[in-house]
Parts: structure tokens; sequence; C-alpha cells
């Protein structure tokens, strides 16, 4: 922003916004930063506080500030560290962890973490078949040896068990406390559980801060844990407060009414200079892709690999980064992003339109064809998908594919793509753990994996990969050096299944006011809120 | 005037007279309808295509800049017109049509019919008209036809309520009397002794709506009701502007041009109305 120009920036959206709507900003009053707590802003997408029950970005932040995992993943972003768990091993076969549990570990009411806690909560997880369920899916049975030691046995091996148990959702409850506000754990509990009333107003961990009040839309208040049994986070409250956008994000940054901005994106960032704001670009290993459903029910053609593949080679890739962030951003090969297992020499997708047109005049759609892409209207990551599948429509155009937009809202679009499904369309992703078979799992050609059943895996003959198949169960008893070769290979096969076309791994953008300190990108939970320091 | 919204009625100085006003306002419709008629054949850059470098200050190459996708503000804010003011002109129409139809029978046969059609007005006027706007463009799904749709049916009522009032005061002249004496039928009564009569509130009255129908329907496409990407349509273009906000040149070029229409077509009616019915002010 040139200096001169201060006043009228503002002008001209704001005058505008106002003359439609009659609406004025609903900013946060300054002055809310005070003493050591610790206020931010966020734009939230919780969709509640159980911890076995949640499911979104903002939850993964809670419970990790809120309760301990078994284990944990450290600073480096990738090496599992003991939580809860002091120590474990696992049977030659991989199918049995034991975990001693460390003696210091107590919930916020100081009353031991015990075996029978752990078998609780992982239990509660999978039986309620709620959206991080599949996380436990694998366990068969978990036995507490003693109230210090807890086994759990798995139906099959699975060598990313303990990055499952270290996301957000194996969060560890205090089971007494929430049995006695009527959680269940029994293979019943989906229909019995009535738990998450009383965890929405109260927490039951372990972790560095407690739940002191929730109100959706509003702030998310927490206050540090007098009883935390790991070294005291410095802050002796945090505030998360819900602000919806970058800019009114920014705006209350600037303003000192809160300490730390969320989801200011790049543009944004590089726009705004202001003395006591900090902001930095850091990697992380969030994106954003488009998705071919080859089942969708709005199709006017059949979506067969060598159309998808034609679509997918349409796309200008440098130029979507360019677009949607301003070139803050990374390409991205597969939907196991760079930096996890066996996604080192992945070959970086480039757009090729005289193989696409190649491959439409083969496929005997010379002139193109028309999609329908309906998207969740929303700014993510930094990315509004608004814009990138506008650019998107544009690339699409030079094959003559016809791309037309309906921007939905998010739950509309969680109905659509669910339900008939829709032809192309654009969402995204945040790792739970460190580790590359989350991704398989969720975006492979393979049944029960999430995008098999939007893309309409079961109806399309010839969409079930069985390559994918066998190497999701070779890599079941893999040494960890062999899995980085088999998720190579995954990645390729999914590369090749054109049904997810990944398009920018954004950077993040960390904006803070000085003498906050702490700041950094965690792949468990975005930010982890224990570590923060203000000075 | 809709009740229940504070509505952008800009309004000439008196001093001014009825034909300076008129004269502007005219003057800016006219505008407006010469772009939204011929603007594919200004010498204006494409304006869905990326011509320049995102997010670039209005230049002497783009003087209203680029929006974030390299689009130049300046041609998309012309090619707007092409929406908003057909879609201002069908759904003004369609209500005058409908509602001057429906309020000229229940003022002129009045009975059952008449309360039946007039409870109807009632109860659609007692939403305020940006919600039922909403709801009805929400339940229609997004797109500027069902935002026409959705804008008549908060339309309308206006005018049967309007040419409701005229024929009831008209219908009880002399002049009316005397047709009826001398043996002419209710419809011909009606269609060529009365309606005549009630046009000049109902043609002020539309001029000035159609710089009302024109914003709303920039605030329906502005909360993603309306238009869809990549339409240039003002409110979307608006709403586009405000995700960048520290790019105020994104959001300038069309917020003037629907601030530019409102006041046009607000002066051509006050102008209008001051010349055709001095009495009323």
């Amino acid at each position: 922003m040139q200096p001169g120009l201060r006043f009228s920036p503002a002008a001209g959206p704001a005058l505008a916004a106002l003359a439609l709507l009659g609406l004025g900003a609903g900013l946060p009053g300054p002055a809310a930063a005070q003493d050591d707590t610790i206020v931010i802003a966020r734009d939230n997408d919780f969709n509640t506080l159980d911890p076995s029950r949640s499911w979104c970005d903002s939850c993964q932040i809670y419970l990790t500030a809120v309760y301990d995992q078994l284990v944990r993943v450290g600073a480096d972003n990738e090496t599992l560290e003991p939580r809860i768990a002091s120590g474990w091993t696992i049977s030659e076969d991989g199918t049995r962890y034991t975990f001693t549990l460390d003696p210091d570990a107590v919930f916020s009411d100081g009353s031991p973490v015990e075996a029978k806690d752990v078998a609780f909560s992982l239990l509660r997880l999978k039986n309620l078949k709620a959206g991080a369920s599949f996380l436990a899916d694998g366990i068969a049975a978990i036995d507490a040896v003693d109230a210090r030691t807890v086994a759990v046995t798995l139906t099959a091996p699975d060598p990313e068990f303990l990055g499952k148990v270290s996301s957000p959702y194996g969060a560890i409850i205090n089971a007494d406390l929430a049995a006695e506000h009527g959680a269940t754990a029994g293979a019943d509990a989906a229909e019995t559980d009535r738990g998450e009333e009383w965890l929405l107003e109260n927490s039951a961990g372990s972790g560095a801060y407690v739940l002191e009040s929730y109100r959706p839309d509003d702030e998310l208040r927490l206050a540090a844990n007098p009883n935390y049994w790991r070294a005291a986070p410095d802050a002796s409250a945090i505030v998360i407060r819900e602000v919806e956008d970058a800019v009114s994000q920014m705006q209350a940054l600037q303003s000192g009414a809160v300490d730390i901005a969320m989801q200011v994106d790049a543009d944004t960032a590089a726009t705004v200079s202001a003395p006591d704001v900090v902001t930095e670009l850091v990697p992380s290993f969030n994106f954003v892709y488009v998705a071919l459903s080859p089942g969708a029910k709005a199709l006017e053609v059949e979506l067969t690999r060598e159309l998808r593949e034609a679509v997918a080679l349409a796309i200008d890739y440098e130029g979507v980064l360019e677009f949607t962030t301003g070139g803050a951003a990374n390409l991205i090969a597969s939907p196991i992003p760079p930096g996890f297992p066996g996604t080192k020499g992945l070959p970086m997708p480039k757009q090729d339109l005289a193989r696409a047109k190649a491959l439409l005049a083969e496929a005997g759609q010379p002139d193109g064809f028309t999609l329908i892409a309906a998207y969740p209207e929303i700014n993510i990551y930094g990315v509004d998908l608004s814009i990138m599948m506008q650019k998107v429509q544009q690339d699409l155009a030079g094959i003559g594919v016809e791309v037309q937009l309906e921007p939905v809202t998010f739950p509309v679009w969680r109905e659509r793509v669910g339900g008939d499904h829709i032809p192309l369309t654009a969402v995204y992703f945040a790792p739970d753990y460190y580790g590359s078979g989350q991704y398989a799992g969720y975006f492979g050609m393979i049944p029960g994996a999430g995008w098999y059943g939007r893309a309409g895996g079961d109806e399309v003959p010839g969409l079930k990969n069985a390559a994918m198949m066998a190497l999701m169960e070779e890599v079941r008893t893999a040494s960890p050096e062999a899995a980085v070769d088999l998720y190579h290979r995954m990645a390729l096969e999914m590369i090749s299944d054109r049904v997810i076309i990944p398009l920018v791994n954004p950077s993040l953008v960390l904006a803070y006011r000085k003498g906050i300190s702490g700041m950094r990108y965690a792949v468990c939970c975005n930010l982890p809120l224990e570590e923060l320091v203000k000075e | 005037m809709i009740s229940g919204t504070r509505p952008l009625r800009l309004r000439p100085p008196a001093f001014l007279g009825a034909r300076l006003p008129l004269a502007i306002g005219l003057g800016v419709i006219l505008f407006w309808v010469l772009a939204a008629l011929t603007v594919q054949f200004w010498p204006l850059d494409p304006p869905l295509d990326m011509v320049g470098r995102r997010l670039k200050p209005p230049s002497a190459e783009h003087w209203l800049g680029t929006d974030a996708l390299g689009r130049d503000v300046l041609s998309r804010t012309l090619h707007g017109a092409r929406f908003s003011i057909p879609i201002a002109v069908v759904v003004v129409a369609a209500a005058v049509a409908l509602g001057g139809f429906l309020g000229a029978i229940a003022g002129f046969f009045g009975g059952l019919l008449g309360a039946a059609i007039m409870r109807l007005v009632d109860v659609t006027l007692a939403f305020p008209p940006i919600l039922l706007a909403m709801a009805v463009a929400a339940s229609l799904g997004p797109g500027l036809e069902n935002a026409a749709i959705a804008m008549i049916v908060v339309w309308w009522p206006l005018y049967a309520r309007l040419v409701r009032a005229q024929v009831l005061e008209v219908r009880e002249r002399e002049h009316v009397e005397a047709a009826v004496a001398a043996g002419a039928g209710p419809m011909r009564v009606l269609l060529r002794h009365v309606l005549p009569l009630c046009w000049t509130p109902v043609l002020v009255n539309a001029t000035m709506d159609f710089g009302q129908v024109v914003l709303l329907a920039a605030s329906l496409s502005f909360i993603g009701l309306g238009a869809t990407p990549p339409t240039p349509e003002w409110g979307a273009m608006i709403s586009d502007g405000a995700k960048y906000f520290y790019h105020w040149w994104i959001a300038f070029g069309p917020g003037m041009a629907i601030l530019i229409v409102v006041l046009g077509f607000n002066f051509a009616g006050d102008g209008l109305r001051d010349l055709l019915d001095p009495r009323t002010e």
C-alpha cells in the first residue's frame, strides 16, 4: 500500500458495503488484549468440543491445548514424543501396543490419568462412529493391564497406529468425570452416549488449559490448568475470538484488539505494514485441491480416466499459485503433501494443452463438454476457492471444457458431495498426524476411503484401484524404509487416478503482535497454544 | 418506497428546479442503457480474461486497476451494466404489470376478490424486503434469474397498493360516472377512463425503483444469492473487493457505478414528479 493512500483503501469497499447492506463492521473493541491473556482472532469451524465427536481444524487446536494424547508429534513435525505415555512397546507381529503411563500425569481435577481413561477415550472415539472415528477403527480391544499400563490390540498391523493416537482426536478424557455426565464408550456408544452437551461447557482433560467458557460464533475462553502436570503454560488465559475474514482479523490485530490473527492471507499480509505487527510466511502441509467425480449424477459425459487426465493437463498450475496466493505457495504433486514419507521425487504437475486436447479427441469429445462445479464458498489457508475456481474455469475453457461455477455454503456442499456427488469440486485438507497413510486412506480409490465414496466408486466400473489396495495391504507389515517406497507408489497411483488434483500447498501466514513468541505451524494442530508466550 | 428499509434516496437541491435534475438523471440513464446495449463493442479489455498482473492499482493502462485474477476493473464495471440494467427493467416491468393488474382489479371491483388481493399485499409487505428477497432467492438457488424472480415477489405489492389507491380515487370522478351512465362495460371503463389517469405516480415510482432494484440485485449478489462467478455483476464484484479490502480499487468501480445509477434514477424520478405532478412534493 502507498503511504499517501491510507484513507482511500478503506473508502471504496466500505462505502460500497455500507451502501449495499447498511451494516457496519462488527469488529471487537480495542484494548481487549490485556495482561497476560492472549487473544486470538480466528474464523472457527468447530462442530463440537467433545473430543471423540469433533472433526475440524479449530478442534485440533482446542484438543491439543485442553487434552493430552498418549504421544504427541514433536517440534520437528515428525518425531513422536512421549506425552501421557512415558514409554511403549510393540509386539513382534505389530498388532499389540503396550503403553506405560506417566506417573505424574493428572487431570485438571487432580485425579491421576489411568489405563481405564485411555481405554474409555479410545474406545469412545471408535464407537461413536463420528468424523475422526476412522483413526481408531483398527482397535480390536484395549486392556488395562494395571492402573499405569494399557495394552491396545489391533485387528491387523498398522505402522501408523502411533501417529493416529498422536492426533488431537486421540485425546484422553477423564473417564469417571465424563461417564458421570452421560458419556459412554461401549459398542453401542453411538446410541447411548449423552456426553456431548456437558463436554461443550466443560473440559475433562489433562492439558495445559481448561475450558472456561464457549459461546459459538463469539468466543472460546481457556484458563491455565492449575493442576497441570508438565511445565505450566506462560499465558494465564487464552481467548479465541470469532473474527470471520482475513481483513477483519488483520484490522483487529492492527488495532491491538487481538494478539494473533490466524487466517490472514498472503495478499493481505503483504499489503499491511504496522510497526507492532509481525507477519511471516512458513511452509505448511495443508493443501487445496479440486476433485472430479465420475459417479456424479449431473455429468453429461462419462468422465473416463482419459477425460480426467485431459482436465488435469489443462490446468495452469503455476498460474493457480500466483492467482490464489500471489505466489506464496508451492506446487503439490500428489494428495500426499511434500514432506511426508514417500513424496520425494514425485513428478510435479504441468500444463500440457496439446496433450489434453489430443486426449479429448481420442475420447470422442474434441469440442469439450460441460462440467458443473459446486464448491464451498470459503477462504481457506489464504486461498479463496472462488478465485481459484474462476482460474480453473478459464484454464479448462482453453480445451473447450465449459465449467459452470456454483458457489455454495459448506453444509450444502457437504450434502451434495455425499449425495448425488459433484462433477468438479474444490476443497481442502490438513493432516491429523505425521504419516502418509491418512492420505492413502482418504484419497485412494479403495472401498471405504472418503473420496472413493464421493467419486461414486461403487457405481463406476474401473474406478477401484486394485494396485492401491495391494499397496495398502503390503504397507501394514512393511519396515519403515520399505513403507516410504510403498507410499511413493501409492502417491503415483493417486496421481494416475486423476480424481484428486491437488493445486495449492499454501504457505501459512503467522500474523501476531510484537512480544508474542512460540508461534509455529504444527502438523498435529496448526498452532500449539501451550507454547505461546506473551512478553 | 419499500417499508422497512432506509432507501438511498438522494434528492437534488430545490434550487435546481425540476428540469436540470431530470436532465442529469436522464443523461446518466442514457449512458448506462447505452452501456448495457453496446458495451461489447467498446474498446475495452475483455471482462472475463486476465489481462494484466493481479491486484494492480489504477494506472494509465488499467484506469480502475485490476482484480485478484488480473481482470480490468473498469471493463468489468462497464460490462456490469449488461446485467444490472436489464434486471432492473425486467423486475420493474413485471412488478408494474403484475402489481398494477391486481391493484386495478382490487380497486375497481373491490369485494371479496379485492380484499383477498390486498390481504396478500399486506402479508407480503409485512416482511422486510431484503429478508423476503433473500428467502425466495435462497430457496430458488443462486443465479440472476432467480434473484429477479425474488425481487418481483418483493416489488409487485407496492404497485398493487399504489394503483389500487389511484383507482379508488379516479373511479369516483364524474367522467367515470358519465361513462358508466352512458352504458360502458366495467372493463372498458377501467381501461379507457380510469387507468389512463393513474399512470403518473406509477411512472414516477417506477423510475425511482429502477435504482432500488439495481441496489437490491447487487445486495443479493453481494451475499452470494445473485450472480455467480465470473459474472461481472456489481454486487458480486464488491463482494470480491471486500475480500481484498486493502486493494480498494476492486470495489471502488462497481460501488461508484451503483451510486451513479441509483442517483441517476432518483434524479430522473424526482424531476419527473415535479414536472408531471407539481402538487406532490
